[in-house]
């Protein structure tokens, strides 16, 4: 008898339990599975939901008469060193700031850096998503807006203009309507604006050319050259540790890697129309000539003029750079200013410690392409970091007003700059010479880019003095070989197009998968055995293109036809 | 008659229970975790038959195309998907094939040690990898045997020979995997054999002694038949999972140039479902992951009983 009255309670537990699983759902549901099925519908109910019916008159002189609160997402570098991400110099700006002149309290919730894709979607997945959420990943954004998590900012930004005007002054409509639908004119995400434009050079070792009296390579046989020049002189270069001569080093994200290689192969006639139909991703697997670079590299691979070891590190990895800052590595292509960022910690700095004072990168160009231009793609405005806020977001007005407020002029300078005396000093010229910080006031990435989200590279609120200060914006650095990396990344550079057709329904969803396999092209043709190299590229190009590469290639086609006709060129 | 004889059962039971009710509360903790974590999530199993969307409840959400079964028709139809199944199998049945013999190999030669201190070290240090996790036997296994910086690859080289690529060629990649799965694990897994040759009686020993049975012999004929039933139940274990397998070992060896034979389906389920927000199709391939699985199970068990053994239930 017990022993049912036992079963009975159990099962009526694991019931109960069930029925509140279901209900919590359920509950949800009732506002939000309209938007899961309609997106048009969808935008309506949204817009009016987390706005109160009063509008923008709930700001007295733009401040909310009850504190509100929100959460702003913040990436979690792990830097061997570095600040809190979420507690230090700058985030107590932020939050003063916000407080003082809208009476927002702000609180940051990190994400690691290199699994950001991942952790966003758990934390949408789980509601706990941050309001003002940031990605690199437009699919991303684009996934959740089809299962209604994402708010739709259309109206909202329309409706706010008025109180955000230094979030318009700084991203203007280029910025802040670039991923506004053509049709249906939803806006799921804000692209923040790059200040730099500058994209990959290539860095050489200067004191290895002139231990071998070479000049600085300026086509790409002598850049080869100077590579099969290092490696035979391993053991004058490197003495007893010649055998971790690495002359060439990349990683597994060749496409990343030895763009400038690839980019000196593609058509330099190419038309819109191809660069956008194969422009899924930046790293341009499916360019008809990419496959003429990676044979060229192949040979690099095949004549030991690269790293064996670079397909075996993942995203994040530090073994690459541990090896580079050591000095075994001659050449490299990465961010223009790849060497020169984290101060004391920097490529340079390390090579001026460990090998020697006269142990340098410089940055060269040395691809020129068949109309003989140092060819390189540049970034866009836009194509950086997206901002979009959750549907749990229930406080739309405070983070757009979040985002005005570090789009601000004052508020740029100071989270790039610091403070004087502490991070940077101002040279006579004017120009911010920025140094090395101690505890609290340092900027875990790059120019702060981090905190400022709607703003990548130099900007100090003012572009003459940005202009003026970019060879100074490294701690350690020398400004000279800052300012000769700078103007090499801009030479020929490329302005990609922005090719607006609303979304591409093939690329929901297989992001990762893609960008997986084009790694696997790239890495495992770079290996084969010269013999091998055409079919190995051959076999896993169709696998990528199986797996949904063509679909997008095909879509993107259609769309284009659909919006320019004929044309090859944008209107 | 029915009155006083259900009175006397429910004194035995109070009697029982007031005498056992301790075993029962503790036994309390784990049925609630098996309720929650494994038998609460099986009503979202629905998932795979539905057009799922993170946001709203499973309950009204629309069923999927071809009534339910798109996805399970879209599993099928992904390279990635045979590509892992097929990946699954291979390295499960390989990790089965040398995995499974070599810590009943290791508690044999393990029993047959006299000193018992240094018997005790061996086991001890052979129960450590199993400690570490994959992450960090993958770390160990780039030191060692990098094809450029690996300790092991090093010293061929210097000797004059070609670095082998333990971890970036396919056939290669297969046997490390395999080699450190093994490593891992056949300390720990010795354990359980070690204790059901204990549990022999010793006078078998003494009687075979006596008749002249040999080292051998012994083992042959009394310890190995003495574990039998513990082979057995752990064998239908393996075998039920077969087509499972863990995630962090796998995704931790991965790299791209292998990633045609280390592809299997947690991985495969994580990238495309977790990254790829393609939930219903990586439930899909879940459940079928599991049917196989209960398949295998019920196979296995239903074979060994045909043995003559005991089987799990």
């Amino acid at each position: 008898m017990k022993k049912k009255v036992l079963s009975m309670l159990l099962a009526s537990a694991m019931a109960l339990s069930m029925v509140a699983c279901g209900q919590s759902n359920g509950g949800a549901a009732t506002t939000e599975t309209p938007a899961a099925t309609e997106t048009p519908a969808a935008t309506e109910t949204q817009a009016e939901t987390p706005a109160e019916p009063a509008g923008s008159s709930e700001l007295t002189d733009g401040k909310f008469a009850d504190t509100r609160s929100i959460t702003v997402e913040i990436y979690d570098r792990g830097n061997d060193g570095g600040s809190d991400p979420e507690n230090n110099m700058y985030t107590e700006y932020i939050k003063k700031g916000m407080l003082e002149e809208h009476n927002v309290e702000v609180t940051f919730k990190k994400v690691p850096r290199w699994t950001e894709t991942e952790d966003i979607n758990n934390l949408l997945a789980a509601q706990e998503a941050p309001d003002i959420c940031v990605t690199y990943s437009y699919p991303t954004v684009l996934t959740y807006a089809d299962m209604g998590g994402v708010i739709d900012l259309k109206d909202l930004v329309e409706e706010y203009k008025a109180d955000t005007p230094n979030l318009w002054a700084w991203l203007e409509d280029t910025n802040m309507l670039w991923d506004k639908d053509p049709k249906t004119g939803s806006l799921w995400a804000i692209e923040g604006r790059r200040a730099e434009q500058q994209r990959i050079v290539t860095f050489v070792r200067q004191d290895w050319l002139d231990a071998l009296n070479m000049k600085a390579p300026t086509t790409t046989q002598e850049f080869e050259d100077m590579l099969v020049a290092f490696r035979d002189n391993a053991d004058t270069l490197l003495g007893k540790d010649a055998s971790k001569m690495v002359p060439f080093s990349t990683s597994y994200d060749i496409g990343w890697r030895a763009s400038n290689i690839i980019t000196s192969f593609m058509d330099p006639q190419i038309t819109d129309k191809e660069y956008y139909i194969n422009g899924f991703d930046d790293r341009m697997v499916t360019e008809p000539q990419t496959k003429e670079a990676v044979k060229l590299l192949n040979k690099w691979y095949n004549d030991g003029l690269m790293w064996k070891d670079f397909a075996l590190y993942g995203s994040g990895d530090t073994t690459e750079d541990d090896m580079i800052k050591a000095g075994y590595v001659g050449a490299f292509q990465h961010n223009w200013d790849y060497v020169f960022r984290n101060g004391e910690d920097s490529i340079n700095a390390n090579l001026k410690r460990n090998v020697g004072e006269d142990a340098k990168f410089v940055a060269v160009d040395c691809f020129k392409n068949s109309a003989g231009k140092y060819a390189k793609w540049l970034y866009s405005t836009a194509g950086d970091r997206k901002l979009f806020f959750p549907t749990t977001n229930d406080e739309p007005l405070a983070s757009l007003l979040y985002l005005d407020f570090i789009s601000k002029p004052e508020t740029i300078k100071y989270l790039q700059a610091g403070d004087e005396g502490v991070t940077h000093e101002v040279l006579e010229s004017g120009a911010i010479q920025i140094k090395a910080a101690e505890g609290d006031a340092i900027q875990n990435s790059g120019k702060n880019i981090d905190y400022t989200i709607t703003c990548n590279g130099t900007y100090f609120g003012d572009w003459d003095l940005a202009n003026l200060s970019i060879a100074y914006g490294y701690a350690e650095a020398d400004p000279e070989l800052v300012d000769a990396a700078n103007k090499i990344s801009l030479a020929d550079g490329l302005a990609p197009i922005n090719v607006n057709v609303g979304v591409i329904e093939a690329e929901a969803g297989v992001g990762d998968t893609l960008s997986s396999k084009r790694d696997q092209i790239y890495d495992n043709a770079v290996v084969a055995a010269p013999a091998d190299f055409d079919s190995t590229w051959d076999s896993y190009m169709s696998d990528y293109l199986s797996s949904g590469g063509q679909a997008i290639m095909d879509e993107r086609a259609a769309k284009w036809a659909e919006y320019f006709g004929d044309a090859d060129m944008l209107p | 008659m029915s009155k006083p004889a259900q009175t006397q059962s429910k004194q035995k039971f109070g009697v029982y229970m007031k005498k056992y009710w301790q075993l029962y509360a503790m036994l309390f903790l784990p049925l609630l975790y098996l309720l929650i974590f494994k038998y609460v999530p099986m009503v979202y199993v629905q998932i795979a038959f539905k057009k799922y969307s993170l946001m709203g409840s499973i309950w009204t959400q629309p069923l999927a195309k071809n009534h339910g079964f798109e996805y399970f028709i879209k599993a099928f139809q992904n390279n990635d998907f045979r590509y892992a199944l097929k990946n699954t199998l291979t390295l499960n049945l390989l990790d089965l094939i040398f995995g499974f013999p070599a810590p009943i190999i290791f508690a044999l030669i393990l029993n047959e040690l006299c000193f018992v201190r240094y018997k005790k070290v061996v086991q001890t240090i052979a129960y450590m990898p199993h400690f570490l996790s994959w992450v960090i036997i993958y770390s160990l296994a780039l030191q060692l045997l990098a094809p450029n910086a690996g300790l092991v690859n090093m010293v061929i080289q210097n000797l004059g020979g070609e670095a082998i690529p333990f971890l970036n060629d396919e056939a290669h990649w297969v046997g490390s995997y395999i080699g450190f799965g093994i490593w891992q694990n056949f300390g720990w897994g010795s354990i359980v054999y070690l204790a059901a040759i204990a549990g022999i009686n010793p006078e078998l020993y003494e009687a075979a002694s006596v008749d002249g049975a040999g080292r051998f012999r012994k083992i042959w004929h009394i310890t190995l038949p003495g574990i039998k039933p513990t082979i057995v139940v752990l064998l239908i274990m393996s075998l039920g999972n077969i087509l499972g397998g863990g995630f962090d070992r796998p995704f931790a060896f991965q790299n791209n140039l292998v990633m045609r034979v280390a592809d299997v389906i947690a991985t495969f389920v994580y990238r495309v479902g977790i990254k790829g927000l393609q939930f219903s199709l990586t439930t899909a391939v879940g459940l079928f992951q599991s049917v196989v699985g209960v398949f295998f199970l019920l196979m296995a068990n239903w074979i060994s009983r045909k043995l003559g053994e005991r089987g799990i239930w």
